[in-house]
This record gives C-alpha cells, sequence and structure tokens, in this order.
C-alpha cells in the first residue's frame, strides 16, 4: 500500500456517512427515493465506465444488461424465489448475453462499436416487447407488492454502490485495468507488446455487464413492474453514458459525481419538464467535450488547482507520430 | 401468401420505399465520406425537418414537398455553422470524441423540439394525402409516388454536381484521399464545411418529404437513423453509389421479413442487418462480390 491519498479515503467516507441517512429520516421519503436512484446510477456508472471509460470502448447498449436483470429478478421472483437471492443469477444472466454481444462487437473499432451497441439495444427491446409470453409484452408485468421499507432500498443501493466502487477500483490498479488503459491509448501497440486485447475487452465487458444486471434486479424488485420500453428504453442506456460523461471518463469519482448531479439536475427540474434533464446533458456533454474533456472530476481537479500531470484520457488527441485513427470498422484483430 | 401478384406488389412496395431511404441517408454517407465523422445528429436534423414544414404547412399552407425543399438552404446554414463553432473543434480528437458531441447535439434538439412542439403525435394532410393510382391490379399510394420521384429526382442532381463541378469532383477526392486532395490544392477544411452542410441539407429534406407517409414526434428521427446506418455500411461506408444499393437491400429485406414474421418485429430486420453487415462486411456488399485481398 502506498499512502492513503485523501480522495481515496473520502469516497469510503462518505458511504458511511450517507448510511445513517436512513437512521436519522426513516420517513423521508423524497429524501430515500433520491438516494436510491443516486446510488444505483453511480453503481451502473461505475460499471459503464471500466468499458467505455478504462477501455475507451463508448456502449450506448446498457439497458440490455439493465433489463435482462430486472427481468431475470421479476420471473424468479415470481416462481417464489427470495428476489435478493435471484440477484446474483440476474448479473450472471446480463454477463452471459454481454459475452454473446461482446466477442463479436468488441473486434471492432470505437465508433463502430458505439453504432453497433445502438443495434443490439434497439433490437432487445423490440424482442421483449413481442415475446409477450415471457415478458408480459406491451401490458407489462406485475410483481409481488410484498417489499421491505424505502430505508432497506436505500441501504441496498448504497451497497451495491460501494461493491461497484471497489470493483473499479480494483481493476484499475490492476493488470486488467492496465491492460485496458493500454489498450485505449493505442490497440495495436497494446497487442504488440503482448496484451491479450480481445480477452481483456470481453473480461471488463463481463463486469461491468454482471454489475448493470445486479441493478436491474434490484430496480425490479422496487419498482414493482416491469415494461420493456422502460428498462430496455434507449433513455436508459444514454443516461449511463451521460453518467459517465458528464462527470469524468475513465476516473472513479467521475460516476459518482455525475450520477448526483444527474439526478440532483433531474428532480429539480422533473415536474415541470419531464425531459429537460436531458436537454440540459445535451448541452454539458458538448461544452465538457468542447473545453474539459476529463468532466466535472476534471473541473474539479482543475479547481481544486492540484498541479499534477493530466492523466490521459479516453477523449483526449492522440500524442503527435501516433497512428491516425483507422477509417473502416474491423480495425486491429 | 405467395402468389405472383403479392410477390409484384411487394416488390413495387420495397421500390418505393428504397427512394426514401436513400435520400435519407445520403447526408451521412456524404459526411462520413468526407470526414469519417460519424454524424449521430442526423436524426435531430430529419425531425426538425419534419416539424419545420409542418410550421410553413399550417402559416403559408405550403405543400410538404415545397416545404422539403424550402428546408435544404436552411438546413444547409445550420449543418455548415455545427461544423464550424462545433465539429472542427473536436476533429483532431479520437473519432468516438465527435459521435458522442453530435449525440448531444440530437439530444439538444431533440428536447427543443419537445419543449416547443410537445410529444403529440404530427401530421400533415395534404389533398393527395388518401389518393391511390391503380396500375393493372396493383394500387400504389400517390404520396408514396411522389416522395419517390421527388427522391429520384434530386440524387439525380446530386449526382450531376458531383460528377461535374468544381466542387463536386473536390468533394469526391476528398473522400476518397483527404491527404492528396490537399496536396492538390484543395481547402479540404472547406469542403468538410460544405458536406456537412450538404449532409444536414439532405436530411432536413429527407425530413420534410417524411411527413407525406409518417406522422411523426420529437422522438422521430431514431429508428430512421439506425437505418441510415444500415443502409451506409451495407453500401460500403465511403462509397456514395453504395447508399442505393444499401437502401434497396434494407427495403427488400424488410418488406419481404413480413412475410416470415409479425410486422411489429420489423425493425429488428435493420438492426440484425446492421450488426451482420458491421462485423462480417465492413467493405459492404460490394465486398463479397469484389477480389478478397
Amino acid at each position: 500500500m502506498t499512502r492513503l491519498r485523501p480522495a481515496a479515503a473520502a469516497a469510503p467516507a462518505l458511504g458511511v456517512a450517507l448510511a445513517f441517512v436512513p437512521l436519522v429520516a426513516p420517513h423521508n421519503i423524497t429524501v430515500l427515493n433520491l438516494g436510491f436512484f443516486t446510488f444505483l446510477y453511480v453503481a451502473q456508472g461505475l460499471a459503464w465506465n471500466i468499458l467505455g471509460g478504462f477501455a475507451g470502448y463508448v456502449s450506448f447498449g446498457y439497458a440490455a444488461f439493465f433489463g435482462l436483470g430486472a427481468y431475470t429478478t421479476a420471473l424468479l421472483w415470481l416462481h417464489g424465489w427470495t428476489p435478493v437471492l435471484t440477484f446474483p443469477l440476474a448479473g450472471l444472466c446480463a454477463a452471459a448475453f454481454s459475452l454473446v454481444v461482446g466477442v463479436p462487437t468488441l473486434r471492432l473499432i470505437g465508433p463502430y462499436f458505439s453504432i453497433a451497441t445502438i443495434g443490439v439495444g434497439e433490437a432487445m427491446r423490440i424482442l421483449m416487447l413481442n415475446l409477450d409470453n415471457i415478458t408480459g409484452g406491451a401490458s407489462g408485468l406485475n410483481l409481488p407488492t410484498t417489499v421491505p421499507s424505502k430505508g432497506w432500498f436505500y441501504i441496498a443501493s448504497l451497497v451495491l454502490a460501494a461493491i461497484a466502487y471497489a470493483t473499479a477500483s480494483w481493476v484499475r490498479t490492476s493488470r486488467l485495468g492496465l491492460g485496458l488503459a493500454a489498450l485505449r491509448m493505442d490497440l495495436d501497440a497494446a497487442e504488440t507488446l503482448g496484451v491479450r486485447t480481445a480477452l481483456f475487452k470481453n473480461v471488463a465487458h463481463v463486469i461491468s455487464a454482471f454489475l448493470v444486471g445486479v441493478c436491474g434486479g434490484l430496480f425490479a424488485m422496487y419498482f414493482q413492474y416491469l415494461h420493456p420500453d422502460n428498462v430496455f428504453s434507449f433513455t436508459e442506456s444514454i443516461s449511463l453514458v451521460l453518467i459517465a460523461l458528464i462527470g469524468g471518463l475513465g476516473t472513479i469519482w467521475g460516476p459518482i459525481l455525475g450520477a448526483a448531479v444527474f439526478f440532483a439536475v433531474q428532480d429539480y427540474l422533473q415536474t415541470s419538464y419531464p425531459t429537460f434533464h436531458l436537454l440540459v446533458y445535451g448541452v454539458l456533454l458538448i461544452v465538457i467535450l468542447l473545453f474539459e474533456p476529463r468532466g466535472l472530476a476534471g473541473l474539479a481537479a482543475r479547481l481544486a488547482g492540484r498541479r499534477r500531470a493530466p492523466a490521459p484520457v479516453a477523449l483526449a488527441p492522440p500524442a503527435p507520430g501516433t497512428v491516425a485513427p483507422p477509417s473502416t470498422p474491423g480495425g486491429g484483430s | 401468401m405467395f402468389t405472383a401478384q403479392n410477390l409484384i406488389s411487394i416488390c413495387i412496395t420495397s421500390i418505393l420505399t428504397a427512394g426514401l431511404y436513400a435520400i435519407m441517408s445520403y447526408g451521412l454517407a456524404i459526411i462520413y465520406g468526407v470526414m469519417k465523422v460519424i454524424n449521430l445528429s442526423n436524426a435531430g436534423f430529419l425531425m426538425l425537418g419534419a416539424f419545420m414544414t409542418q410550421v410553413y404547412s399550417q402559416t403559408w399552407h405550403l405543400d410538404p414537398i415545397a416545404g422539403a425543399f424550402l428546408n435544404m438552404p436552411l438546413f444547409f446554414l445550420a449543418g455548415w455553422a455545427v461544423y464550424v463553432t462545433l465539429v472542427r473543434r473536436v476533429r483532431q480528437a479520437l473519432p468516438i470524441a465527435s459521435l458522442l458531441m453530435l449525440f448531444g447535439l440530437w439530444l439538444v434538439l431533440q428536447n427543443v423540439a419537445l419543449t416547443v412542439w410537445g410529444s403529440e403525435d404530427q401530421s400533415i394532410i395534404t389533398r393527395y394525402t388518401y389518393k391511390a393510382l391503380s396500375f393493372f391490379d396493383y394500387r400504389i399510394a400517390v404520396t408514396r409516388l411522389v416522395v419517390f420521384v421527388v427522391a429520384l429526382a434530386v440524387m439525380a442532381i446530386l449526382h450531376v454536381v458531383l460528377n461535374h463541378t468544381y466542387v463536386g469532383k473536390a468533394l469526391r477526392a476528398t473522400v476518397q484521399d483527404p491527404q492528396a486532395a490537399l496536396l492538390a490544392g484543395i481547402d479540404t477544411e472547406r469542403i468538410s464545411a460544405l458536406a456537412f452542410g450538404i449532409g444536414t441539407a439532405f436530411a432536413g429534406f429527407a425530413g420534410g418529404l417524411m411527413t407525406l407517409l409518417f406522422s411523426f414526434t420529437p422522438d422521430f428521427g431514431a429508428p430512421f437513423q439506425l437505418k441510415s446506418f444500415t443502409i451506409i455500411v451495407l453500401g460500403g461506408l465511403e462509397n456514395l453509389a453504395g447508399v442505393t444499393i444499401g437502401a434497396a437491400i434494407l427495403a427488400f429485406a424488410e418488406s419481404f421479413a413480413v412475410l416470415f414474421m409479425r410486422a411489429s418485429l420489423q425493425n429488428v430486420v435493420a438492426y440484425a442487418l446492421l450488426v451482420i453487415a458491421l462485423i462480417v462486411m465492413p467493405g459492404g456488399v460490394a465486398s463479397l462480390f469484389g477480389r478478397r485481398s
């Protein structure tokens, strides 16, 4: 262990502090709900960031994992399982699907992977809408209403966020994370140096899909009603992209800040303009790409005046002299 | 089900649809060809084109076809401005940066439209909306025919411009090899702005034409956006002539798929084709017939 930096200690401290909220305000439904959703999306943003940020493969298709997790929990619950025990299976189901999708599509380079994931995500939504004997189709699926208190959900979602935080932090400093960083900066060079890029990308995809699948399971238990247009929606997919990007792509604090701001803005604007937060986020996205590719986390670091060498960012221009991005989809495999 | 009459009628539908698909994908192909930027905001401009056409129709009783043509210069300027203010500044970064920025622009356009026009379905009814022509045993909706003919005419004009004017030749040269074009004295920066303008103009134009065929909401562009991707990937990405081939393949695949599966699954055909085409034939359909390297 190197010396513990303040930033590394801040997250666990914040997590512990937030865990006391249900004790202090057990009946403040607004706060507990806001907390539940924020933590659920902190967890998903952190998970998305493992592939999207660390490896630079921006996926617009994570609603498929969220939805599969949600339906796994829902269907097993309806068959008499205890919902909490189905969470690992929800994760596994999403992880298995991520392999099916990832093995072929992760061979595509950056932007083409993104486009392919939009196709996969939308295809899943339409398929689920049409599998009405399994998913209830367009009329949706009603789930049992015997659920724990809001405080329980708040804590459960906080625990998930903590697990996602631990996983992302571990991945980042592990061999896997270093390999992902290498292949993000230069796929061919990483390959030449012996990084098993195809394996690494898929492992990152599977880990993040597993976490998002578990989040889907918890969401199903919380919401008690599932509809394919809801859990498989494109909006769900882009929420994760926006949370990670606005927060700071490839950072640990980014998705945490991103989700907090996302839900604060959404909550503030929800009543008057139901989708206005997406407009705000579209503008923020453009501004961030123009001026601060490291997102809110980068901005915070800049304001704190830390004079570290800037961390390599997924969106930063390649250093002069490196290879130009290839223009055909199937590069590097 | 498989009577000759049925098949002919499906073929007619496919060809008419292919015309629309080609015109809505051309803009995407030009922008991609010139600057290798995937224009996710295309869907937003398609939607905006539809809404603007409705605005003309309501205020000046302008026919949607005329409205679509009126969109062209306006959207050209908008596209030019988007290139100069936004896209140009991230072109030095990785390709994903421009994709994400244009995705942000799409979100903005979509939600501005939602704020201005609300989320209800809109449609434009003209005198000929419910008319149909009869050829022998086949009936063809006038709107589909009109859209097809207009789309074909505009593509013919574009073809002439691309092949017989300096600007057109410079644009095609930039598609083929930006470095060589620059060395030959072509101002590729200007050509890029021009291409973005033309691409956006096509999106506005196609959006205008689509008001004749579909009802629309601020979410209108997304499925067509994915179909456009399928088309340009099938057509070979950098090959402008390939757009028509891609459009025809998708239109036929969709029309015939309805014989075998639920109509509500029709869009899955396009999305599945997109993923398969990206993975199996990055050079487009033409590469399957050409020499394998």
